[in-house]
């Protein structure tokens, strides 16, 4: 089937935005308008591409307009001079021919190329190029009948300023683009290696508490935006005890993240070796002195917890105490020990502290991510409101208590960006389920 | 934050007021390494006055750090004075407060400025 023989339904042009205008469009009807606007759009699509510096003819006419410029007002200067022969006069008289039709036909080109042919015209590029060529047709070939006018032709050389202002813009233009470019694509490759160290950085943490009878563990670490430093961990020790352990190291970013992963690991090692949490401390205290060339430190928590006995020993490297919600809902805080925070200064001792679990009695660790997430009315969360929590939730599984935590902490900070990590882990021990 | 560093004698004072958080830790790093290299002339004691600053971030902490060992290795006392509630905790907590000398008041931190001869 030929085109031809489409037959439209009846009122699918009414339809049509742009209507087709009828075959004998030759009057000033106004169905004749979206021709001659179509016939303009070309001619200002031909000009525009006549003259774009980028291809062959427009550097090629670019350059022998500045040849002519150059010519024609050494030419005026040459003329004035008294004395001079009269054979040269012909000679004037053609160069000036010669540079006004190109002038012309540039200016006309330039009218043909403008979006808006009035915002040319007026414009100072447009009445730069009408000065050059009016005073020919003001007087003809001859204009030494009117000296002014002769003169207003050295007025050529503000054709050649906008001209090298004009070059000089396009280029510096065309550079920046480069440069945004390249920058754009630097800060999208950095920001998917971001991404990919964000995601280790989660997925290097355990996902699950030991199976061990009694015990109800859970943690999550919610990462922040610009990647912070928590990191908790769940260790077995070879004595059938569990090793806890809640950090968050100084500074933000890549350091922050490699030093995590440089104290995870020499902590775990480290923990295998030295049954109790004070000794353990210290000794990764050592290692990360040695180890630290960006100067950072990290505040541990470091608790090791008997899950037969129900014996909890701990030590603390500057990290926030943790909370112990007893079974009949009272609330202690874990402190009194006040270790310096790890990887700041070797030779410190962390003095260890032993508490009793009781069945019931669930053990909250956090780092500062939670207590001091903030508002949009720039409020913190606050250890108030954590041990609120805490408080009125002593059944269910570890794991609803993290999630409902986590969830008052995002309700809370709302609109507010989350500018550290939000970690958290929950042990329940003895709790009958 | 807002930082101001005063000299007298041989004891620069410096002032730290707002919030020491990750973004204003650079710039207090940079004052306090400033104040003491002493422009020639090396303090014999670095106060910093804290009664007006209100929050340390374990980045801010860092910077006090960092001064603090630069400190000992110029033989040049380093001291704290008139940390609020809110921010001696932040010391105590991390033991800050074990290897950095911190003081109740301004007159306190200044009348323990090691002797010339000292």
């Amino acid at each position: 089937m030929s085109a031809s023989e489409i037959r439209l339904p009846e009122g699918a042009l009414a339809r049509d935005p742009e209507p087709r205008p009828p075959a004998n469009a030759d009057t000033a009807t106004p169905a004749s308008w979206p021709i001659r606007l179509s016939i303009r759009a070309a001619l200002r699509a031909r000009a525009e591409a006549l003259l774009r510096p980028d291809r062959r003819f427009g550097r090629a006419f670019e350059n022998l307009i500045l040849a002519l410029i150059v010519l024609s007002v050494a030419s005026v200067i040459v003329e004035a001079t008294p004395g001079l022969p009269a054979w040269t006069r012909p000679l004037f008289h053609i160069e000036e021919l010669l540079v006004v039709a190109v002038f012309s036909a540039e200016y006309l080109l330039r009218v043909a190329a403008a979006r808006r042919i009035r915002d040319f015209v007026f414009s100072f590029q447009g009445a730069v190029d009408l000065i050059a060529i009016a005073p020919f047709f003001l007087a003809g070939i001859d204009t030494r009948a009117v000296r002014a006018l002769r003169l207003l032709r050295l007025l050529r050389v503000l054709k050649l300023q906008t001209r090298v202002l004009e070059n000089t813009v396009a280029e510096r233009t065309r550079e920046l683009a480069d440069r945004n470019a390249s920058l754009a694509r630097a800060h999208a490759q950095l920001n998917a290696e971001l991404e990919v160290a964000r995601a280790l950085q989660v997925a290097i943490l355990p996902a699950s508490f030991p199976l061990k009878p009694g015990c109800d563990g859970a943690a999550r670490m919610i990462p922040a935006t610009t990647m912070g430093g928590d990191f908790y961990d769940f260790i077995e020790l070879p004595d059938g005890r569990i090793g806890l352990v809640m950090a968050d190291v100084s500074g933000k970013g890549v350091p922050a993240a490699f030093f995590m992963a440089v104290a995870r690991t020499n902590l775990r090692d480290l923990a295998a070796h030295h049954s109790e949490p004070g000794a353990c401390l210290a000794q990764t205290n050592e290692v990360l002195c040695a180890q630290n060339p960006m100067d950072l430190f990290v505040t541990v928590f470091y608790c090791v917890f008997d899950p037969v006995t129900g014996v909890l020993k701990y030590a603390n490297g500057g990290h926030n105490p943790p909370y112990l919600r007893r079974a009949d809902g009272s609330v202690e805080s874990l402190r009194g020990t006040g270790g310096l925070v790890l990887g700041a200064m070797s030779g410190i001792e962390y003095p260890q502290h032993t508490v009793q679990l009781l069945p019931g009695d669930r053990l909250v660790l956090y780092t500062d991510g939670v207590t001091e997430a903030f508002n949009p009315a720039d409020e913190a969360y606050g250890e108030e409101r954590l041990i609120a929590e805490v408080k009125a939730h002593g059944d269910g599984a570890a794991a609803a208590l993290v999630e409902r935590i986590c969830r008052s902490v995002t309700v809370f900070a709302g609109s507010a960006p989350q500018s550290d990590d939000i970690t958290l882990t929950v042990l329940t021990w003895g709790a009958r389920r | 934050m807002k930082i101001t560093v005063e000299t007298h004698a041989r004891t620069t004072l410096l002032t730290a007021l707002g919030r020491l958080d990750f973004g204003a830790a650079a710039e207090f790093q940079k004052q306090l390494e400033q104040a003491l290299a002493g422009a020639g002339t090396a303090p014999a004691l670095l106060v910093v006055d804290c009664a007006a600053l209100d929050y340390v971030s374990s980045a801010g902490l860092r910077a006090f750090l960092l001064a603090a060992r630069s400190a000992q290795r110029a033989g040049i006392g380093f001291a704290l004075c008139a940390l609020r509630p809110a921010v001696r905790e932040v010391f105590d907590l991390s033991g800050f407060s074990r290897i950095i000398a911190v003081h109740t008041d301004r007159a306190t931190a200044l009348a323990h400025a090691p002797q010339p001869d000292a």
